[in-house]
Formats: structure tokens, sequence, C-alpha cells
């Protein structure tokens, strides 16, 4: 292969995985920037995009041991993936105004601590749930067909079709929420809480109902990351996880409360992985850790971020 | 109306007033925790023991000791300086798999094991503490749990040739106690019903001195300075103290007694899984002491039993006893922040206050 060819290879791989990251972080790293609120459930919007988009676009077993005591066999709507695609960031959306209101929102006041644990224990909740139900053991879910193949790009060599759909799905959506935020005003006083919540608070602002939307924008994206993510990671209980965490390395390496940080982040995550599963596949996953580590040493904001007021 | 009655029979009750005077100066002593550690050795396994679907076996009183050395150091951590760990895997089980490298390849004195896996520990609590305190408050908790999986990636992967990768550490091999005294050997008579074998004596001997070093810790100027940044960090900074060190050494603190622990439970279970650094053992610790009530010293020993309790006995008798005990968890965390031990101690100064006939 023409060093052109591998060039491109390597950024299309890269592209595909940063897209998964990219997509669970932009919710972290807002509710991170506007509201000073640790997630942890942010991962059960992913786990809800998998199992959820997993039972719409094809078939759901569930082989839990509660599921097989009340005789639950398998629920499949069969609709395919780009349907799956559609209805999951809207349900999730919908779940993410729901976590706002009813768990983030009281928990506003209490102590940081108190809203990690929170938010860990309903993730905790939700994969002991889907254990219960669908059960521990990976399922497949299988990418659409018409995903399947392969592409080729001319002299740029031939590459998974299924790998440029992620990339093109995620552009979508990245561009869709980015151009929301910079040019809408519910945008407005979420980018004015990200830079001084307090100051809007002062203003007068009721910025109750913006980061009401922004949470259920960031929850549905997550759950988009799901779908998309399904095919590609483990569909397991741990998988929620298992995403959180380089999401969260995502928002520590960009810098908190900007899409184009989570996506700069994303990209940087995603490239040394990806080149170390390539000549160091032993090191792959370790090597985000210490990207994450050098970037805490030299630039604690994260490469995009600005020194925030209260710390 | 409370005075009238004092007047009416001042002999009587300026009595139970000293009485119960005398008893609250003597819960403050330190030594009144400490012996209550070591009476607690010696009934607890009795009671403990006789619990429905207990199948009598001391192993597991042993386990809840090591897990409770664990959770208090944990507690010392969250519940005294206000910092949430999610990585606190990396110390038990870091120093559970240098405990077991030493006893493999140099010599398996179990004191010695329990040294060189507490070393380990504070050197990397140095690290990650160092790394995880560059940015505040809630990244805290975020990059702490980063850095728990990538020794978790590290001993799984890199590592592996060392560490056995997925199938863990085998290779651990016990010598007698300072090389002489079998941890098998069973005491005879009184000394027996009491203190059962050289193995209990270890581990309940070691839960003893981290309830003594804990206290000591908490009593301490010191460790006055921990409380004050849990509860105004701002103000703790502007009587010009280095914030950042005492978060630093509460971090240190509380991942040698996770070292301890994480040695201490190499020697009991004689292997190490890799499963010991995984978030899951994290997320485990915060679930005990969250659990168990922070802030306090018996608050996380009540947690390790009752955890322990359920994760070995009833999740046999009901399956999803994980999912149980995150509702629990959230339960308690939304309505119940003292955890266990504060609804006990609720009822203790209800008790104390009806006693002294003053409602505060």
């Amino acid at each position: 292969m023409s060093v052109v060819g591998s060039v491109v290879g390597f950024a299309i791989q890269t592209l595909a995985v940063s897209s998964i990251y990219i997509l669970v972080a932009i919710g972290l790293s807002i509710t991170l920037g506007t509201l000073k609120f640790v997630n942890f459930a942010h991962a059960a919007m992913y786990l809800a995009g998998v199992y959820i988009g997993l039972g719409i676009a094809l078939e759901l077993q569930f082989t839990g041991d509660i599921a097989r005591s009340i005789g639950l066999g398998n629920v499949g709507l069969d609709l395919g993936f780009l349907a799956a695609l559609a209805i999951i960031p809207i349900i999730t959306f919908g779940l993410g105004l729901l976590m706002e209101r009813f768990v983030a929102r009281p928990f506003y006041d209490r102590p940081d601590t108190d809203q990690i644990l929170v938010t860990f224990g309903i993730l905790l909740i939700v994969q002991e749930l889907i254990r219960a139900f669908v059960g521990g053991r990976s399922l497949t879910f299988s990418r659409p067909e018409w995903a399947a193949g392969a592409i080729s790009l001319g002299p740029l060599g031939t590459y998974s079709s299924w790998r440029l759909a992620i990339i093109g799905i995620t552009a979508v959506l990245v561009l869709a929420v980015y151009l929301y935020i910079e040019y809408t005003d519910v945008g407005l006083a979420v980018r004015a809480g990200t830079e001084d919540a307090e100051m809007v608070n002062l203003l007068g602002i009721r910025a109750t109902r913006p980061f009401l939307v922004i949470f259920g924008i960031g929850s549905g994206l997550a759950g988009a990351a799901g779908v998309v993510g399904g095919p590609v990671f483990s569909v397991v209980p741990e998988i929620g996880v298992g995403v959180l965490v380089p999401a969260f390395l995502v928002v520590v390496v960009g810098g908190v409360g900007s899409i184009v940080g989570s996506v700069v982040g994303g990209l940087l995550i995603g490239a040394v992985e990806v080149g170390l599963q390539m000549n160091a596949p032993t090191w792959s996953s370790v090597g985000i850790y210490a990207l994450a580590a050098v970037v805490l040493l030299v630039r604690p904001a994260g490469l995009m971020g600005v020194v925030e007021v209260d710390e | 109306m409370s005075e009238q009655t004092e007047t009416a029979t001042p002999a009587e009750s300026t009595d139970t007033a000293g009485l119960l005077d005398r008893w609250d100066a003597l819960r403050e002593r330190e030594s009144f925790s400490i012996l209550g550690a070591i009476a607690f050795v010696i009934v607890f396994p009795m009671i403990f023991t006789n619990l429905p679907a207990y199948n009598g076996y001391m192993s597991l009183v042993e386990l809840i000791y090591i897990w409770a050395i664990f959770a208090i150091g944990f507690d010392l951590l969250l519940g005294y300086t206000g910092l949430l760990s999610f990585g606190h895997a990396v110390f038990w089980g870091g120093s559970a798999y240098a405990a077991g490298l030493f006893s493999a390849n140099i010599y398996g004195e179990p004191l010695l094991m329990v040294l060189v896996a507490t070393v380990t520990a504070i050197v990397l609590a140095l690290i990650i503490g160092v790394l995880s305190l560059r940015r505040g408050g809630i990244y805290f908790a975020i990059l702490t749990l980063a850095f728990g999986q990538m020794m978790y990636f590290l001993a799984l992967g890199p590592l592996g040739e060392i560490t056995g990768g997925e199938d863990g550490f085998t290779g651990v091999t016990i010598e007698p106690l300072l090389g002489s005294i079998g941890l098998g050997r069973e005491f005879a008579g009184i000394l027996g019903t009491l203190l059962h074998d050289i193995s209990y004596v270890l581990f309940a001997g070691f839960f003893v001195l981290a309830v003594a070093a804990a206290v000591r810790i908490v009593r301490s100027p010191y460790g006055a300075i921990f409380q004050a940044i849990a509860e105004n960090e701002q103000r703790v900074r502007f009587l010009g103290l280095n914030v950042w060190r005492y978060k630093l050494v509460a971090f240190v603190l509380s991942g040698a007694f996770a070292g301890v622990a994480g040695g201490l439970h190499t020697i009991h279970a004689q292997y190490v899984a890799v499963g010991s650094l995984y978030w899951i053992t994290s997320g485990d610790i915060v679930i005990i002491t969250v659990l168990g009530g922070v802030g306090s010293i018996f608050g996380p020993v009540a947690g390790a039993m009752a955890f322990l309790y359920v994760e070995n006995i009833v999740s046999g008798e009901i399956a999803f006893w994980l999912l149980v005990l995150g509702a629990l968890f959230v339960t308690v965390v939304w309505l119940f922040p003292a955890g266990l031990w504060g609804i006990v101690d609720g009822i203790r100064s209800t008790v104390r206050g009806q006693l002294s006939g003053d409602d505060s």
C-alpha cells in the first residue's frame, strides 16, 4: 500500500474510533462546563442506545434470569439500523430530560461527591437491570447490510464502508449540535454558563431551561453513540463504563465546555489508540492514559480549555 | 421545666448526669475506640458465624477485617477530607500483586509481604495523587478512575508476563509467620475459643492496628485540617495552609491503608486476581464506605460487614443482590447521607438526649 494510502487508512480508522468517544464526550463536557456536574449515569445513555437500539434495529434476546422467570422471550422490531439511529436519540433525549429533572436537579445544591455517588449508583442500577433482563453475556449487534462491504476511494485505496458511515453520521450530528449552540439563544445561555455560571445567575437569566435542553442533547448524542458503537465495541453490561472512561479522558485532554475541545480531544485519543493498535497492540489501551497524564502535567486545563474561575 | 425537676431532686439528677458525663468522657477517649475494636474481634466471630444461612467458616470473618481496613482508609479520604476516589483498586490490587510477587521471588513471610505491599501502595499513591490533584474538585473522581483503569490494562497487557494477565497471579507462596509460626496453628483452651488460630490473630491484629492508626490520625491536629478541608477548602487556604499538600498526604495515607489490606488479601487468598485492579473493585469500596457511613471509623467497618455478608451469603438466596444493592446505595446517598452507622448514631444520641433530659 502506498504511503498516502496508509496515511488515509490510519486517518479513517482514527476518525471512526474517535467518533464514538466524541459523541459520548460532548454531553459530559457540557454538563461539566455549565453545571459542574459529573455525570457517571451518562454511560447509562450509551447503554440505552446499545440495547434499545439493538431491539429496534434487529432483535433483543432476553436471557437474563428475571426475564426467564417471567417468560420474556425475544423482542425485536427488526426495523433496521437507520430506524434505530433515528429513534434512539429521541428516546435518550427524553431520558436525559427526565434525568436532569429528577436526578441531577435535586443534587445541584448538594456536595460534588454526592452528585457523583448518585449518578454512579444509577449507572450500577441500569447495568444490573440489563444483566437481570437481557443477561450478562456478549450479544452480537451486526452491521447493517448496506455497510457490510468496502468502498473504493480511487487511488487512495479501499475502505470499510461501515467506518465511513460512522464518520459521516458523527460529523452530521456534531455539526448540528455545534451550530445549535453557536447560533441560538439556548446555545448563547449555555456558552455564557460555561464561561461563568454564577454571573449568568446574577444577571437574572433563568438558565434552567437551557440546561435542561442541553442535558437532553448530550444524552441524545450518547444514545446515538450507542447505536453507532454497538457493532464496533462489545455488547455487554460493563461496556457503559468501558466507553465512559475514554470519554472522560477526551474531556480532560480537550478541555471542558466546548464542542471543539471534545472533537480535538477525541481525535487525539483516537489517534493514539489506533496508532498503538497498529504498532504495539499490547499497549493500545494504556497509551491513552499516558496521553492524558502528559496533558495534565503540561496543560492542566486541557488543550482547548480555559482556566476555570472557581478552582 | 428541666430546671425545676433538677431543683426538686438534686441528688438523683446530678447522679445520672454525672454518670452520663463520665460515659461521654470515656467515649471520647482514644483508648475507648481501640478497646472497642479489641472487644469486637473477640465477640464478632461468635455472633457472625451464627447468623442465618452462614455455615460457620472463619475465612469470611477474616476477609471482613481485610476489607474493613481498606474501607477505613478510604473513609479517611472520602469522609474526612471530602475527596472521592474512583481508583482505589490501584492500591488494593497493586499492593496485592507486589506482595504476591515478593512472596514468589524473594520471601513469603507475611509481615514482610504486608510491608512490601504498603510501600508499593504509598509509591503508587504519590504518583497518581500528584497527577489526579492537578485538577481540583470534581476532576479528582474522573482522574482517579482513569488512572485506575490504566493500571488494570497495564497488568492485563504489557505486564502480563509478570502478573499472569487474565489468569491472575498464581505463584503466591506463604511462609510461616516470622519464619517459624505456621499460620494454621490453632490455640488451645480459652485462647482457642477467643482467638482461634494464628492467621485469625494476624488479620484481626492488623484490623485493630488500623482502627488505632485511623483514630490517631483523625484526632491529630493534622487530621483536623483534613476535616477542615472537607468543610471549607477556601477558608483553609485563607489560613495560609497548603491545601494541595494536605490532600496529597490524605490520599497517600488512604493508599497506605489500602496497601496493608491488599497485602493481607494476598496472604488470605494466596492468589491475586486481575479483577482486583478493575473499576468494579474501586466501586465496591465506594459502596461499602458510603453504605456504612462516611466520616466515622466504625461506619466503614459496618459497611464491610454488611457488604461481604450479602455478597457471600445472601447472593446465593437472592440472585439480583447487585441490583438490590445498587438501589439501596442510591437510597442511602439520596436520603441518608450518614449511612447505616449514621442511623445507629442518631438512635444513640436520641437515647442519650432522653437520658440526660435535654433535647439538644
